[in-house]
């Protein structure tokens, strides 16, 4: 097998079947031994009753000094890829084809035994990652340094924190210097300090021409570390491109998605006066359509429609705008905003909230309305996060705050 | 970074399978000499730290044959058991049974964990798994010869000399192990996919104790039963190995040559069976 001479991985139609069904899983498994150890050809390349493709028809390539982002919803078959990557699972169509040392950060400290010492085990761990004895003593220092678990290292790691565990384990990942990286969620253990160690170790590595793979479902980590990007979905390549390019089209149809997800547990409806009802919350953009998504800064309308079968006298309505963390964004009191809204409120009618500059971060909202009468503590319909919208990322690349205003820097000297 | 030199690894459907026989066999062989520092570690982790939390720590080892030994005394002071003439006293005889008989099951038990032993770490990371089945022999090996040093405890208590074929010992024992770890290997695998066979093959090894002369003198026994056991390779296997020790004599030479040979083909097939199919049977673990 040949590959381009800069190329670490090369996969080509992969593909990868399991099956739901336990018992005739293990059927399979029985036939499949058989037919192996009889030496028989059999077609592994197509489904049999209940099978479904994990992974079907992958194919991507990786070069030296790259890092290949891995997203995609959970069940999508990322770590299927990886677990095939690192000789763990054998494809059942197709092939892959990787060169150099493999190392895995998949769930660090993994072979960690909790009655040895943290020395014993750096030893044990750094033997199966594939160190020899030469290797781990002259990067023994190197480890405890990076790992930075003090006098510990001659404690049993049953006694260590869980924090120091995942430290250790990235340690001697990160030094058994493979020449390809598959990372699957790691990073985002640990406390910040250590992230960010992490984080420059890793492009130390990359500097030095290792390849990454990462699987995360953190689009800002994928955006800062990844140059291009695989998205995975059902098994399938979605899209393959420039990490941007991806990861925002993948944010899209997440906030899309989970916008127009009506069945929710987490909504609350309590109505203390049954002739008062809001009735419900259309999202309007800036030519007055109904839409469930708006693009960062964009003006933002909220119509709140009523129906009051009695007159309300001096009619409150607030709002409040939530992430899905349940942070509250926005929370407006149509009293305190605007004490001449409504002086009595009858019939059917609506109110509208408007902000001029949504200046959020991307990712889904939700919006609770509530209509009191008279005083706050008068609550006669409470709508809690009922309403569900998205905020869509516009241009710019890296977002981290909640508040995404309009900004401007300027230098000057003393 | 040796990229460039690195060689590249190939993963389709049926590479495994594609390997011959024998190539298959070498390159698991090349893989265990390639791994002894691995060996080395695990042996150390699993055979030293496990003890460190036990008070009576590595003296659990020789207090296992000991009892068994001193429930077929208790039986045969009964009267339960009547043994037959063994030539040496029946304490000596049925201690150093049940130490072989021991050193048998120890590894196929070992040998069917090879796969499910390291089951935390098998889907991250990895290693060639064969070198658990030298690890898990390695440590009956060790257990063996502290039973061992019971047992000679016990050969000077009674008075028994044994014979200076006790020196081949390790090479009688062999083909105890590749019977032992072959079927351990089979079950390795089948018992995943199919746990009824390590079941049904726990039931027979219970049953063979008993057709196999552990704890009496196969001459005790009515022709009938004789025919049963002259077909039972492990009957030689272990009689041989007895009988090099306390006599110095080979009962049957040739049956003891055929059973070895038969013991040695049960291995080479399981490797095999291991080597092609271990892959499709780890999807199965999780």
């Amino acid at each position: 097998m040949e590959l381009a001479h800069d190329t670490v991985i090369q996969v080509a139609g992969l593909h990868k079947k399991f099956c739901r069904h336990l018992r005739r899983s293990m059927f399979y498994g029985t036939l499949d031994v058989t037919r192996d150890m009889l030496g028989w050809r059999y077609a592994t390349g197509v489904l049999r009753p209940r099978e479904f493709w994990a992974l079907e028809d992958v194919s991507f390539e990786l070069k030296r000094g790259e890092a290949l982002g891995i997203i995609g919803p959970n069940g999508s078959g990322k770590t299927t890829l990886l677990r095939i990557l690192n000789g763990i699972f054998p494809p059942d169509r197709g092939w892959a084809a990787v060169r150099g040392r493999i190392g895995a950060l998949i769930a660090v400290g993994a072979g960690f035994h909790p009655n040895m010492t943290g020395r014993e085990n750096i030893r044990l761990n750094g033997t199966i990652l594939g160190l020899t004895r030469r290797e781990i003593e002259e990067r023994f220092e190197a480890i405890v340094e990076f790992a930075d678990i003090g006098e510990f290292l001659d404690a049993p790691v049953a006694t260590y924190s869980s924090g120091m565990t995942v430290r250790l384990g990235f340690a001697i990942a990160v030094h058994a210097t493979p020449e390809i990286l598959l990372a699957d969620e790691v990073l985002a253990v640990g406390d910040l300090r250590f992230a960010l160690k992490c984080y420059r170790k890793i492009a130390e590595y990359r500097r030095n021409g290792g390849a990454l793979l990462l699987v995360s479902h953190s689009m800002q980590l994928v955006r800062n570390v990844c140059h291009r990007t695989l998205w995975l979905e059902h098994g399938r390549v979605r899209q393959l491109g420039e990490t941007q390019a991806v990861c925002d089209a993948y944010e899209r149809d997440v906030l899309q998605r989970s916008a127009t997800a009506t069945s929710r547990e987490d909504i609350v409806r309590i109505n203390h006066d049954p002739l008062v009802q809001i009735e419900r919350v259309e999202f309007l953009d800036e030519q007055g359509r109904a839409c469930a998504a708006f693009p960062v800064g964009a003006r933002f309308r909220a119509r709140i429609h009523y129906h009051c079968r009695r007159q309300v006298t001096a009619p409150i309505f607030t709002l409040a705008l939530t992430t899905v963390e349940n942070i509250t964004a926005v929370a407006n009191y149509s009293n305190l905003d605007a004490p001449h809204l409504l002086a009595t409120a009858a019939g059917r009618g609506w109110v509208d909230f408007e902000i001029a500059q949504l200046a959020l971060k991307p990712g889904n909202y939700d919006c609770t309305v509530n209509l009191e009468e008279q005083a706050l503590d008068n609550v006669l319909d409470w709508h809690e996060r009922a309403y569900r919208f998205a905020v869509i990322s516009a241009e710019s690349p890296l977002m981290h705050g909640l508040f995404q205003p309009s900004v401007r820097w300027e230098a000057g000297r003393p | 970074m040796k990229t460039a030199a690195s060689a590249v690894v190939l993963y389709t459907a049926d590479s495994r399978r594609r390997t011959g026989f024998w190539r298959s066999l070498a390159g698991m062989a090349g893989n265990i000499c390639r791994a002894r520092e691995l060996i080395r570690q695990l042996f150390i982790r699993d055979y030293l730290a496990v003890h460190k939390k036990s008070f009576l720590g590595l003296a659990w080892i020789v207090l296992a044959p000991v009892v068994a030994t001193l429930s077929w005394l208790f039986m045969n002071a009964a009267g339960v058991l009547q043994p037959g003439t063994t030539g040496v006293p029946y304490p000596v005889y049925v201690l150093l049974g049940t130490t072989l008989w021991g050193l048998f099951t120890g590894f196929y038990q070992s040998a069917t964990q090879t796969l499910t032993a390291a089951q935390s770490y098998i889907l991250q990371v990895r290693y060639p798994h064969e070198v658990l089945l030298v690890k898990q022999a390695l440590e009956q090996t060790v257990n063996f010869a502290a039973a061992l040093a019971v047992n000679l405890l016990a050969f000077l208590w009674f008075g028994v000399r044994p014979s200076w074929l006790l020196l081949l010992l390790p090479l009688t024992t062999l083909p105890l192990f590749f019977l032992g770890a072959g079927l351990g290997l089979i079950m390795a695998v089948l018992g995943v996919v199919a746990a009824e066979f390590k079941r049904l093959c726990e039931v027979a090894l219970g049953l063979m104790l008993f057709i196999t002369p552990v704890l009496y003198n196969p001459a005790a026994l009515g022709p009938r039963f004789q025919e049963v056991l002259r077909w039972n390779p492990l009957t030689h296997l272990l009689d041989t190995a007895r009988s090099t020790m306390l006599a110095g004599t080979v009962p049957d030479p040739l049956a003891f040559a055929c059973s070895s040979l038969f013991a040695l083909a049960v291995f080479l097939l399981a490797w095999r069976l291991f080597y092609v199919s271990e892959h499709r049977v780890i999807e199965k673990l999780f």
